[in-house]
């Protein structure tokens, strides 16, 4: 019972961006905090950009920070949240800016307004912005996708903050470090550089972040002793060297924050709900279930017969034939049979199911996007699967035929 | 091309200028309007009998008199008109019928197998409403639903014939309270994608077409009340021409559906029954549980449609033998369709009507009004009578109505004959899988006759001897083809096959007397054959028996022979046969096979032939700028190579145009169409305009009527001609 | 738990089916008198209630992935990082997913990118979802909303996800209120499930939805949405456009063997005969293809041939071992054929009789005495088009280099071999890239060369060397070969409807399209015997 409520709390932590950053000791943190309420209270513009690897909590910090100063300038802030996945082309962008700003100071919004009004509104509205002495902050989540194309938005964002009056803060989150460079030289010339470079955290931050997320508070709906137990099994757990040494694997594949989140999550969600406390096999599991190894998977899936159409692709890439189609393929297939008189050989048009099942697994594809005028068996195919991948998988396959084994092995 | 006024006043004449078209011609001559009249006259007799007097057309005096029959004449082409309306209704409908009956077969096995289905998807279990609307598979633990789909194989790679097939499909299992829709390859071309054939659907059944089409929307309609309860039912008539990728997707998504919306594909098959393995990927192929269905094949069908129409006469119309040989080679060696078939078919008819004055006749025969007063005066008649040749051939004492009345009569039974002999021989060629078509091509061969009593003579002296086989005694084991054939089938036949055959015979000559006694006696004795074998006693019996069986196949070929030799006459050899009997093959594979690319050039070259003009014929092959434009810039883009200079092909253009207002300057008088130069002759500068004008005008004649392409991007100042040698 | 559940789960959905007013109702479903309008409930899967046994029990060798998955999606009102679903085709993960819901009668909305096909539809088939639409004649089969832009969609959505969560919340209050037991509710959590999602990554090559919908979750940061991803593909063929973080995998291998017996045991009349035939059949069918459907369908016709020697079509009989034998013997050349089949078309029952009379009557119409040969080519086709059809294919398989060695206009046989003996060693210098060729499929071919081609064969054809084409050649004398000739390009468009030539792009009267016959070698040479046409004698390396 208790320990289903735990496996809530926890749930819920993991998924919310925001209790994972609080007060995490994250410079950036203070820094942005600073950048933005001086721009505030100084009512001058502003410009920055976040930038760091994906899952490194940009945007949540940001929100954090944003909390905060609302909390702090609680009239004096207006927030237009723009992505560039959904807004990046000018006019949906400036469309959803008015619409924003509309719903901001109770204003009507009609979805009929062209363009070119929406723009004019904008600018209107943080001239109007400017003279209430009310910052308007402007969040480019995706900021790479903004700098594609023409560039109007952000010209026209950052020239109507050039006018004195206007008082708008622009805040750019990408993944990428070169994102100012993507930007136009007028575009450039207006912006102000201020860069903030979010990095992975460290393993002593992260581990900071393990312990921060799965140790229960003792104050709260939960039993305290129950708590308490489960904060010091928590704690064994992660002084377990087995442990240490899974945790520093993980964090070598990758050691973002959204990445640790992920393993987390499943170990927590493994957690057995009869003791109800965790236990260092969920993490493993945890481990071995987030590393895949999908082009193993898939060769596990084949039937024997599409392992023999791989070998004999893989044959005649060793060969270097100019071009490998079906045809070809199906020949190789019959020179192995002829050579080695092989159990199962099929006829072509099973063969020819088997290979597009291999299409299917992805395992194969065509190398010409253009088909229609071709038939399957005739157009240019290539191998998605090394041949170290797949002598391994040969290995794997338990009832895999020897011969193919030993043909793979030959050609090394 | 633009016509020009002769054009117009031709066809406004020649009511009947359809059959030989002349309108082209006349397009290519800028003729005066003075001539224009005689021509047309002249050509009004060419047609009337046309091909029976080659009198050269025009001569003054022959005008004159034409004046009175021009006007029977023109009566005469009205009832022509009608009594070619008359019978050319009742074959096509005979034909519908026929075709109608052929199909009822499959339709009813094809609706029976779209109830099964249907009762085969509702045992799966009938989704509740709420259940079946909403947007996920229905749960069941069986392996996922398979589309039924029947494979409907036309055997005719032609299309055209299985269209109307298809249609009537639909309408049959509309009125079996089946929802059908009938979707053509048209909608699963690659442009449109599944957007495009997923809206056709929608259209087809629910009747309004919708922006973004959604399977769902047809799900919920399908649950309405008045929809449910009723097997959907969707027709591709044709599958070889649909997009593979589309379609694949389209079933795809079906599939997902099958459940809730109980939806039976049936596809036309024009070639093969694997033609979907090459079609579709595996994974589409897993969706269907297919099943064939096979079509009657075209063979099938003409065989149907000639024995109703030509063999079993539902009208008198009939034809020669040398134009049914060339239906039959049209049929199997252009285009093997038995649309083209009856449209060659409605041709020769409509040329025979028109060409022949008397085939009203035919009309009056049909409605049975014999004592309606013929429209054209009787001695017209009489007239018309005394040219057909083959009255003139049996030399006939006295030309009164009552001798023509009984050549006519004597014509009809003749054909009864005949007719039900090569029946009697169809249903012995049935075992030998003989076609109907070819066998009636055969028979209709009149050369025949004295062939077959030589053949009986030569026959006497030398079979006995040479060979002791009793059959060599009749004539038709050694007149080779196909009754020869079906000769030999008949020898071979098995004793019960014999009486199965015999009795059809009884059925087909039953009103016939004269055959019919014949058959008796044979019946009679072949009986007497089967008593005698059956009371031999056990011992001996197989050789007794097969020795009987041989001889009742012997009268069984005797009576054949028989038939053949007294009643295998077609009517063409007989008198009065042009009257019912169309044999003009010329004019039919003109019309027929047209070739209309080569005749095009044909008459641009050599038009003189057709139009005979006083300029055209005495200049020869010279260029005259009398001619038409277009014809005068083919002729002088024969000189250049594929490819033609724009540049020079004008300058020859012009000098030509312009050669014959120069001679004008030398002669003073000149023929009537250098007046029409004059006025265009005002300006130097305009008539160099007008010029260019009209080479334009001509270049695009001939892009039109494909035989130049225009200059392509990489080289401007070139045409490419398309069409070589005639 | 399912026995507390089973009384909720039928008065449920009877009010939700009766009292058409909970919550926010379109409506135009009031308009309507045929269907009920929809309610919060009809997100439920619905149905009765099934144990997690069950579903487990249903569902041979897949009972770690579901634990998986229910741990995952863990208790009642636990927030749900997106999770991705893959396997390969049939492996059950769609119907466990979905029984899994209907296990924990937790709201769903289910999406297949395969009927959605572009993502407008898939948008507003969410919506309508959401909004409880139901489409109907009164609202003429319209969708709830009308959105195409990304950024319209989110903004929908995360209104209609308040309304459904604030409907969700205040249900479960009034549960509450009720003294309801704590497992019937439904949660607060809302489910957005999109199948076949590996469909999405071919919609469009800009790809703005592939990363929209993996971004979602952090977009609309709603603790109470949970995404789930089913695709037939792993994660990795998403990588292309998807450089972020992927949801968290879960994986469905195919069956084994032993999970494919147990299935194709699963609903049989006759368990101990049929596993004594899968004994027999499974094996050989699992070394070519290990999906399901496939091998169903495959062992179907298979199995009611292994019954034919029984009576009583094998009902209730409990084979013995020599039984076991017989049938065996019986089966196994069967076997051996089917496995090289992968399409089975069933003529109906009752048109079995129809096929057999038109097979004898079937054959080329132009000499009936041929009929019985040609019996295989099995539809109509007109002489030329015959023609047509394998000069084309001669025009494909061959390169045009040779074309002056194989054909030569006059076409007397005697001198072709000549010419072509001639060209041998030629020949053999370009072994090595005509094998090549060969695999490289049918070339192209312009519609000069084409007709060219086909000019040579007819009038060999007709040469009077071969005495029964000349006699069938004289009864059409008046139109010979020039009508043979004369109307290539209609037969052309013929062939092209048929399948058999591809064309390419452009207006036939143009030179400039190239032609590419795609028919298969045997269905030529069905056509050539039909025609008593020599075709290896055309063609180069036959």
């Amino acid at each position: 019972m208790e320990g289903e409520n735990a496996l809530n709390l926890l749930r819920s932590r993991i998924c919310d961006t925001g209790f994972i950053f609080k007060d995490s000791s994250d410079t950036n943190y203070s820094k942005l905090k600073f950048m933005i309420s001086t721009s505030v209270a100084e009512a001058c513009n502003n410009s920055i950009l976040l930038l760091g690897p994906r899952g490194s909590g940009k945007l949540a910090v940001l929100d954090l920070v944003l909390q905060d100063l609302l909390i702090q300038y609680p009239d004096s802030i207006s927030v237009v949240r723009l992505n560039g996945l959904l807004h990046c082309d000018d006019i949906s962008a400036f469309k959803e800016i008015a619409r924003q700003l509309c719903m901001e100071h109770q204003l009507l919004f009609s979805k009929a307004a062209s363009f070119d009004d929406n723009s004019q509104f904008m600018v209107a509205v943080l001239k109007e912005c400017g003279l209430a002495h009310k910052t308007v902050i402007f969040i480019l989540d995706e900021f790479d996708l903004f700098a594609q194309g023409k560039q109007r938005l952000l010209y026209s964002l950052l020239d109507a903050m050039q006018s004195v009056s206007s008082q708008a803060v622009v805040l750019g989150i990408s993944c990428r470090l070169d994102a100012d460079q993507l930007l136009e030289k007028r575009v450039r010339s207006r912006f102000s550089h201020r860069k903030l470079l979010f990095l992975p955290p460290s393993i002593e931050d992260s581990q900071r972040l393990l312990v921060h997320m799965l140790t229960l508070p003792i104050d709260s709906s939960l039993p305290y002793d129950y708590a308490v137990e489960f904060n010091k099994k928590v704690q064994n757990i992660i002084e377990d060297k087995r442990f240490k040494e899974i945790f520093n694997k993980l964090l070598n594949f990758d050691s973002s924050v959204k990445h640790l989140l992920k393993f987390l999550f499943y170990a927590v969600s493994h957690m057995d709900l009869q003791t109800g406390f965790l236990s260092r096999e969920n993490f493993e599991t945890a481990f071995t279930n987030i590393q895949r190894q999908p082009k193993l998977e898939c060769l596990k899936n084949c039937s024997v017969l599409e392992l023999y159409i791989l070998v004999s692709m893989k044959r005649l890439e060793v060969k270097e034939k100019s071009l490998c189609n079906f045809n070809a393929v199906m020949k190789e297939y019959k020179n192995i049979h002829d050579s080695f008189q092989t159990s199962d050989y099929y006829a072509r048009n099973v063969c020819l199911r088997a290979f597009e099942h291999l299409l299917h697994r992805e395992l194969l594809c065509f190398t010409d996007n253009r088909g229609h005028s071709l038939s399957v068996e005739f157009r240019p195919v290539k191998l998605l699967i090394s041949s170290a991948e797949l002598h391994q998988g040969l290995k794997a396959y338990q009832s895999c035929p020897a011969i193919l084994q030993k043909l793979v092995e030959r050609d090394g | 091309m633009a016509p020009s006024s002769p054009s117009n006043t031709a066809s406004q004449l020649s009511s009947t200028a359809t059959e030989n078209d002349l309108q082209p011609f006349f397009v290519l001559h800028k003729a005066s309007p003075r001539r224009k009249d005689r021509t047309s006259a002249g050509q009004g007799k060419s047609r009337k009998r046309n091909k029976l007097s080659p009198r050269l057309p025009h001569s003054a005096k022959k005008q004159e008199e034409s004046t009175d029959e021009e006007c029977d004449r023109y009566l005469c082409q009205q009832q022509q008109i009608e009594a070619f309306d008359i019978v050319w209704t009742k074959i096509e409908s005979t034909i519908k019928d026929v075709l109608r009956e052929l199909n009822a077969s499959v339709f009813n096995i094809i609706q029976k197998w779209v109830q099964e289905c249907f009762n085969t998807t509702r045992l799966v279990g009938e989704p509740s409403i709420s259940v079946a609307t909403r947007s996920f598979p229905v749960l069941s633990n069986t392996t996922p639903g398979k589309l039924y789909s029947a494979l409907v194989v036309t055997r005719n790679i032609e299309f055209v014939d299985d269209i109307m097939t298809f249609e009537e499909l639909g309408i049959f299992l509309k009125s079996h309270g089946c929802h059908v829709a009938m979707l053509s390859s048209m909608e699963f071309s690659l442009k449109n994608g599944i957007a495009g054939c997923l809206k056709a659907l929608l259209r087809e059944f629910l009747g309004n077409s919708f922006d973004p089409a959604d399977i769902s929307a047809l799900a919920s309609w399908y649950r309405e009340q008045e929809n449910y309860n009723k097997p959907l039912v969707l027709i591709v008539n044709d599958l070889e021409r649909c997009c593979g990728s589309v379609l694949t997707e389209f079933i795809l998504m079906l599939s997902e559906w099958v459940i809730k919306v109980p939806i039976f594909l049936i596809f036309g098959v024009a070639t093969t029954v694997d033609a979907p393995r090459n079609i579709f990927p595996s994974h589409a192929l897993e969706c269907f549980c297919p099943s064939m269905f096979m079509l009657v094949t075209p063979a099938e069908r003409m065989d149907a449609i000639v024995e109703a129409i030509l063999v079993k006469h539902c009208t008198t119309f009939n034809i020669g033998h040398k134009v049914a040989q060339l239906l039959r080679n049209y049929f199997i060696n252009q285009d093997g369709t038995v649309t083209s078939f009856i449209r060659a078919l409605k041709v020769a008819c409509l040329l025979h009507f028109s060409m022949e004055p008397l085939s009203l006749i035919q009309g009056r025969i049909l409605v049975e009004d014999q004592e309606g007063s013929s429209g054209l005066s009787p001695e017209t008649l009489l007239k018309c009578m005394h040219e057909l040749p083959s009255h003139a051939r049996n030399i006939m004492v006295d030309q009164t109505n009552e001798s023509m009345a009984e050549g006519l009569s004597e014509l009809v039974t003749v054909q009864k004959l005949w007719s039900t002999v090569v029946l009697c021989l169809y249903e012995a060629g049935k075992y030998s899988r003989v076609q109907l078509l070819d066998l009636f091509c055969e028979s209709l061969n009149h050369v025949l006759y004295p062939s077959r009593d030589s053949v009986m003579s030569d026959e006497k002296d030398h079979g006995l001897s040479s060979t002791n086989d009793p059959f060599q005694q009749y004539s038709i084991m050694q007149s080779g083809g196909l009754i020869c054939q079906i000769a030999r089938r008949v020898r071979d036949l098995p004793p019960g096959k014999l009486d199965q055959l015999i009795e059809s015979w009884d059925k087909i000559t039953a009103d016939i007397s004269e055959i019919h006694e014949k058959l008796k006696i044979l019946q009679s004795s072949v009986r007497c054959q089967d008593g005698k074998s059956s009371r031999r006693s056990s011992k001996d019996i197989n050789k007794r028996c097969d020795k009987d069986s041989r001889m009742s196949n012997l009268q069984a070929i005797a009576f054949l022979d028989d038939l053949v030799r007294n009643y295998l006459r077609p009517i063409e050899g007989m008198p009065f046969n042009e009257i019912f009997c169309f044999k003009n093959v010329e004019k039919l594979q003109s019309v027929l096979i047209g070739d209309p690319r080569r005749r095009i050039q044909v008459d641009l070259l050599e038009f003189h032939n057709i139009l005979c003009c006083s300029c055209c014929n005495k200049s020869g092959k010279g260029l005259l700028p009398s001619r038409h434009d277009s014809s005068i810039m083919y002729s002088l883009a024969q000189e250049h190579g594929d490819l033609i200079n724009l540049h020079d092909w004008f300058q020859s253009f012009r000098t030509i145009v312009l050669q014959n207002t120069n001679k004008r300057k030398q002669k003073s008088k000149q023929t009537p169409l250098s007046k029409k130069r004059k006025e265009m002759n005002g300006s130097a500068d305009q008539n160099e305009a007008s010029i260019q004008a009209r080479f334009c005008r001509g270049i695009t004649e001939l892009q039109i009527t494909g035989l130049v392409r225009m200059p392509s991007k990489r080289r401007p100042d070139f045409v490419q001609r398309i069409a070589f040698g005639i | 738990m399912d026995k507390e559940e089973s009384p909720q789960i039928p008065r449920r959905t009877t009010r939700s089916l009766s009292t058409p007013s909970t919550s926010n109702i379109v409506p135009a479903a009031k308009v309507n008198s045929s269907l009920e309008s929809l309610t919060i409930n009809d997100l439920l899967v619905g149905g009765d209630p099934v144990s997690l046994d069950d579903i487990i029990s249903s569902f041979p060798g897949r009972s770690s992935q579901i634990h998986e998955i229910v741990r995952l999606l863990g208790p009642l009102n636990s927030p749900l990082l997106p999770l991705f679903v893959y396997g390969g085709a049939s492996t059950g993960k769609t119907s466990i997913i979905l029984q899994l819901f209907r296990h924990l009668n937790r709201p769903l909305v289910y999406s297949s990118c395969r009927t959605c096909y572009n993502q407008r539809i898939l948008f507003e088939s969410v919506l309508n979802q959401l909004l409880l639409h139901s489409k109907n004649a009164a609202n003429c089969y319209a969708n709830a909303k009308r959105c195409e832009r990304p950024s319209d969609f989110v903004n929908f959505l995360r209104e209609a996800l308040t309304g459904v969560i604030n409907n969700l919340k205040e249900k479960s209050e009034k549960m509450i209120s009720k003294k309801k037991v704590h497992d019937g509710k439904t949660g607060n959590m809302i489910y957005l499930v999109f199948d076949n999602f590996h469909l999405v990554r071919d919609w469009d090559k800009s790809s703005t939805i592939l990363p929209l919908l993996f971004n979602l979750y952090d977009m609309l940061k709603m603790l109470e949405v949970g995404l789930i991803f089913i695709s037939s593909t792993s994660p990795d063929t998403f990588y292309t456009n998807m450089g972020y973080v992927e949801p968290i995998p879960i994986y469905f291998p195919d069956y084994t063997e032993g999970d494919i017996r147990q299935i194709l045991l699963r609903n049989q009349a006759n368990q101990k005969l049929y596993s004594s035939f899968l004994d027999v059949a499974l094996k050989p069918f699992c070394r070519i293809t290990r999906q399901v459907g496939e091998l169903s369908t495959a062992l179907k016709p298979l199995f009611e041939k292994y019954c034919e020697p029984l009576s009583d079509k094998g009902k209730g009989v409990v084979p013995s071992e020599d039984m076991k034998r017989r049938l065996f013997n019986h089966i196994k050349p069967h076997i051996a054929s089917s496995l090289n089949d992968v399409f089975k078309v069933s003529s109906a029952p009752s048109s079995e009789v129809e096929t057999g009379k038109q097979t004898k009557h079937q054959g080329n119409p132009k000499r009936s005495e041929r009929s019985e040969e040609i019996g295989d080519l099995d539809f109509h086709m007109s002489t030329s088009a015959k023609y047509l059809l394998i000069s084309a294919f001669l025009a494909s398989r061959n390169p045009a280099t040779l074309d002056a060695s194989l054909f030569d206009s006059k076409g007397g046989s005697d001198n072709r071999k000549r010419k072509r003996k001639a060209s041998e060693k030629a020949l053999e210098k370009k072994e090595m890239l005509e094998e090549e060729l060969l695999m490289k499929g049918p070339g192209t071919f312009p519609l000069e060369r084409l007709i060219a081609i086909f000019q040579c064969i007819v009038s060999v054809a007709e040469d009077p060397a071969d005495e029964d084409e000349q006699k069938n050649e004289e009864l059409g004398a008046q139109c010979g070969s020039g009508s043979l000739m004369s109307d290539v390009l209609l037969q052309l468009s013929t062939l092209c409807n048929a399948n058999f030539i591809f064309k390419g792009k452009s207006c036939p009267i143009e030179g400039s399209t190239r032609y590419r016959s795609t028919i298969s070698e045997d269905l030529v040479l069905k056509v050539a015997r039909s025609l008593k046409f020599p075709l290896s004698k055309y063609l180069y390396r036959s």
